[in-house]
């Protein structure tokens, strides 16, 4: 890879598309890429800039191992990935929540619940890491499964007591008889450096966070 | 049917090309060190693990491999070389004469989670500079990290400096419980984070400014200048200053385009009391070298000295090289009738040749082909087939 060059990472999907409309106001901006086309890899010589397109939980790790210099994905996935990662801007849209959910029949009719009633319990996940570090942080033993998607199904069939899964609408909990009775945190898409092309390309990286940070507009931050 | 024997994860062989690349680039960073007046020692591979943790390395225990001896004491694996060699001299070199300047070429071991460029067993090569303070002894120490990385072959290499004592001393305005998080939001560059916790903490506007220059304020002397302007507090001022002194000693010796201050550093090591460096190589996503002074560290094991050091990554600066250097020396495939070949061998390598001796009579075209895959030159004894 060419060192004057900068590689960013976009997740492919709508938080792509979102993710390159910032982009776009920015010094990199570009004309021309599409986020869901079948092409992956998009050069720009007169910017020196190449963009990767990614499945969105790939893209911690193109920026940890320095793979791309730039990345934006969402909040929620840095943190399951663990990935060690500068996180330079909030942008402020994705924006999802991480619940615990269990079934309505177990929520009194007033929406109290107990969390202890999970201890030694199963909980399904797509995200275990957070998941089990919730668990532990409440002191509460439980085994976390990990699932690979529609796991509002685990509940259903026995499988689980409760999943631990991200919200943005609420409607998918609903239309399976399931009910949040514990936020975890808040995620929005955040721009991620690796720690070495920080301070290898700080001039323009410092540039672009700027620009994003103008972009998104200061105020209104989401507090976790 | 496979013949593959699996070795554990984060540990790995070094076939004949690699290892020679790793011995040649240990004996040059060894010859480097000497120059500089460095001498050369070892420690234990493993040793009582109450020495490599009681004294405050800071590194997580989980990282250490542990075992029991058939008397249940409970060993360890070497993390780092810095803790062992402070035990070391704290117990055997106590009547050495001051400054002691040593250094070293060992494998550690961390279990970590594996990465490319994190392995489980990896191989260092660094320096200790014991019972000598100040500016001068830190850019000293500096001054050699960048010899070191030249040294190994990198080129555009730079290393990022940053002053934990500052760092601390500014941070220390705040209550203990947001000091700690503001350093865990400024170490790892999570400006999201960083700007919460201001929004969340009652701090000063002037507290917030400072703490916004610490985290982003990065550069080399005038940037540091500029910054000694706006801080008040006075440990930070002092901690800052001899920064400055540091970056004038090595602007003197024509490295400040190696060197940048950046106060974000902060290294994984609670034992670092004043400057904490890296190295960075671009396209490599991980520091090729790390180090810092550690005055508190020989304390613990009952010797008080102040003390900087670095060590360089072995793995991480191949990785970032890619290609070894190709200065094989040259050699010599003899073929020839036995037992004359030998002489002749015998003779060549006296002369310093690397010589292999070919027991079989291979018709030449074979020889040859023999030679050129070893990288050595055909030699057939005259008057012999």
């Amino acid at each position: 890879m060419t060192e004057d060059w900068l590689t960013v990472a976009l997740p492919k999907g709508k938080l792509g598309r979102q993710a390159l409309e910032i982009v776009n106001q920015t010094s990199l901006a570009v004309s021309g890429m599409e986020i869901d086309s079948r092409k992956l890899y998009w050069e720009f010589p007169e910017k020196q800039v190449r963009f990767l397109i990614c499945r969105p939980t790939d893209i911690p790790v193109y920026v940890e191992y320095g793979a791309a210099d730039l990345g934006i994905v969402g909040k929620d996935t840095i943190v399951e990935a663990g990935a060690d990662v500068f996180e330079l801007v909030d942008l402020k849209f994705g924006e999802c929540k991480f619940v615990v959910a269990v079934p309505g029949d177990q929520v009194a009719t007033d929406g109290e619940y107990d969390l202890n009633r999970l201890n030694l319990g199963r909980i399904a996940s797509k995200f275990p890491n957070v998941a089990r570090r919730f668990f532990q942080q409440a002191g509460l033993q439980v085994e976390v499964i990990k699932l690979h998607g529609n796991i509002e199904l685990a509940p259903k069939v026995g499988l689980a007591d409760a999943i631990v899964d991200i919200v943005s609408t609420g409607r998918t909990l609903k239309e399976n008889d399931l009910v949040a009775v514990q936020d975890i945190f808040r995620a929005t898409a955040r721009l991620i450096a690796n720690r070495v092309s920080y301070r290898m390309k700080y001039a323009v990286i410092k540039q672009v966070v700027a620009e994003c940070k103008q972009t998104v507009g200061s105020g209104g931050i989401l507090s976790d | 049917m496979s013949n593959i024997y699996e070795i554990p994860p984060g540990v790995r062989d070094l076939l004949p090309h690699q290892a020679r690349w790793k011995r040649q680039m240990e004996d040059r960073l060894a010859e480097l060190f000497s120059r500089w007046g460095y001498e050369e020692v070892l420690t234990p591979t493993f040793e009582y693990y109450s020495s490599l943790t009681e004294q405050g390395s800071g590194l997580d225990e989980e990282l250490l491999y542990k075992f029991l001896d058939r008397n249940g004491r409970i060993m360890a694996l070497r993390p780092d070389m810095t803790t062992p060699i402070a035990r070391m001299v704290s117990s055997r070199m106590r009547g050495e004469p001051l400054p002691l300047r040593l250094f070293y070429l060992a494998n550690v071991f961390r279990y970590e989670k594996t990465h490319a460029g994190r392995q489980r067993e990896f191989f260092q090569a660094g320096v200790e500079l014991l019972g000598a303070k100040g500016p001068k002894a830190d850019a000293e120490v500096l001054n050699l990290a960048v010899a070191a990385l030249e040294t190994a072959g990198l080129k555009d290499f730079r290393i990022g400096v940053g002053q934990v004592e500052a760092t601390k001393a500014l941070l220390g305005e705040l209550d203990r419980e947001s000091s700690t998080s503001f350093k865990e939001a400024i170490a790892s560059k999570d400006f999201v984070q960083l700007e919460i916790l201001l929004e969340k903490s009652r701090v000063s506007a002037r507290e917030r400014d400072i703490l916004v220059e610490v985290a982003m304020s990065r550069g080399g002397v005038s940037d540091l200048e500029q910054l000694l302007d706006v801080v008040e507090n006075r440990d930070a001022y002092n901690a800052l200053s001899e920064l400055v002194e540091i970056f004038k000693i090595l602007q003197y010796q024509g490295l400040e385009e190696k060197v940048f201050f950046d106060l974000g550093i902060l290294r994984d090591f609670d034992y670092y009391t004043g400057i904490v460096f890296e190295g960075y190589v671009p396209n490599l996503g991980f520091p090729v070298c790390g180090g810092g002074r550690y005055d508190n560290l020989l304390e613990k094991f009952g010797y008080p000295l102040a003390a900087t050091g670095f060590a360089v990554g072995l793995e991480r600066v191949m990785l970032a090289l890619r290609e070894p250097e190709s200065d094989r020396e040259q050699g010599y495939l003899l073929l020839g009738s036995f037992p004359k070949v030998l002489d002749r061998a015998g003779q060549l390598r006296r002369q310093g040749y690397r010589v292999v001796v070919c027991y079989e009579q291979l018709p030449r075209g074979e020889a040859e082909k023999l030679a050129a895959a070893k990288g050595l030159t055909l030699l057939v004894e005259e008057g012999e087939q």
